[in-house]
């Protein structure tokens, strides 16, 4: 004989809701920075611009000072390099649940230790004309194109 | 609902309200760090880009919530690469009662954010006896 069991609630329909509420404020919520449309090719993530007379790369390093950072061009790469302190309590990771005197890790999001980001170079750059500035975590780098990369301005004279 | 500049002192920011609703399309979640120690939460949140004027933590109803405003930079030319967009930080944390709003402290420098929301003192878990009849 065939039961209905439609009118009773049944006790799956409550995890049913929950799912169904946590994928929606999953989706809804802002997405975790540098999670974008572009695939991540390495640390640190960078945007780069070009003019007619320079390239202009920013990298985001929240964390590092000048005195962390190294910028130089090598042959036809521009190479970032540096080191991030790790933050917080360095001792033998403590579990969740654990005594709640220890320090005890409940998100570790944040990378630390040394990269090394190789950019290869569209056209050639004046390396000693390159510059950088790091302000509050974005380092904004200015690379000269080479003087025989410059687009030049022919005057065009009358016979 | 308590208000904090970067550095623990109160501060209003009703005035830029509006404006970061507007821009609320184009917020990020940044990447954290969080642990607790001796009872304390901790917090390190990385925000490339904010200035410490321009962040607001607070904390109401056991929620701490971080939001940064970050001024839209561009650089000049066309575009060769794009990994990252540029945009607001926000980010909430339920963590519950039990901390004193008034001593929450925030330091912000080289693009971080580092909060610390103090248990509040006096606060230990109490064991309780059950009585039978």
């Amino acid at each position: 004989m065939r039961t209905t069991r439609s009118r009773c609630a049944h006790p799956l329909d409550e995890l049913c809701a929950e799912v169904d509420r946590l994928w929606t404020s999953l989706i809804a919520a802002p997405p975790l920075h540098g999670w974008g449309s572009a695939p991540r090719s390495g640390f640190p993530a960078v945007n780069i611009r070009e003019t007619d007379d320079a390239l202009w790369v920013e990298a985001e390093i929240p964390g590092l000072s000048a005195a962390d950072v190294d910028v130089s061009v090598d042959g036809d790469e521009l190479v970032l390099t540096g080191q991030r302190q790790a933050a917080g309590p360095t001792a033998p990771a403590v579990e969740p649940g654990a005594d709640g005197r220890a320090a005890v890790w409940h998100r570790r999001e944040r990378g630390h230790g040394s990269f090394e980001r190789r950019l290869a170079l569209p056209v050639r750059v004046a390396a000693d004309g390159v510059e950088a500035r790091l302000v509050d975590g974005v380092l904004t780098i200015r690379c000269p194109k080479a003087p025989e990369c410059q687009p030049r301005r022919v005057t065009v004279s009358e016979a | 609902m308590v208000t904090m500049g970067p550095m623990g002192s109160t501060a209003d920011s009703h005035g830029a309200a509006a404006a970061v609703d507007s821009a609320a399309a184009l917020a990020y979640q940044p990447h954290v760090d969080l642990w607790v120690e001796e009872g304390d939460v901790v917090i390190v949140a990385d925000m490339p880009g904010a200035r410490a004027e321009s962040i607001d933590v607070s904390f109401a109803d056991g929620v701490l919530s971080l939001h940064a405003r970050v001024a839209a930079r561009e650089l000049p030319g066309r575009h060769l690469r794009q990994e990252y967009g540029i945009g607001d930080f926000r980010r909430s944390f339920r963590l519950g009662e039990g901390f004193d709003a008034t001593g929450i402290t925030a330091v912000f420098r080289l693009g971080v954010l580092t909060v610390r929301v103090p248990k509040v003192s006096g606060v230990r878990p109490r064991k309780v006896a059950v009585q039978g009849d």
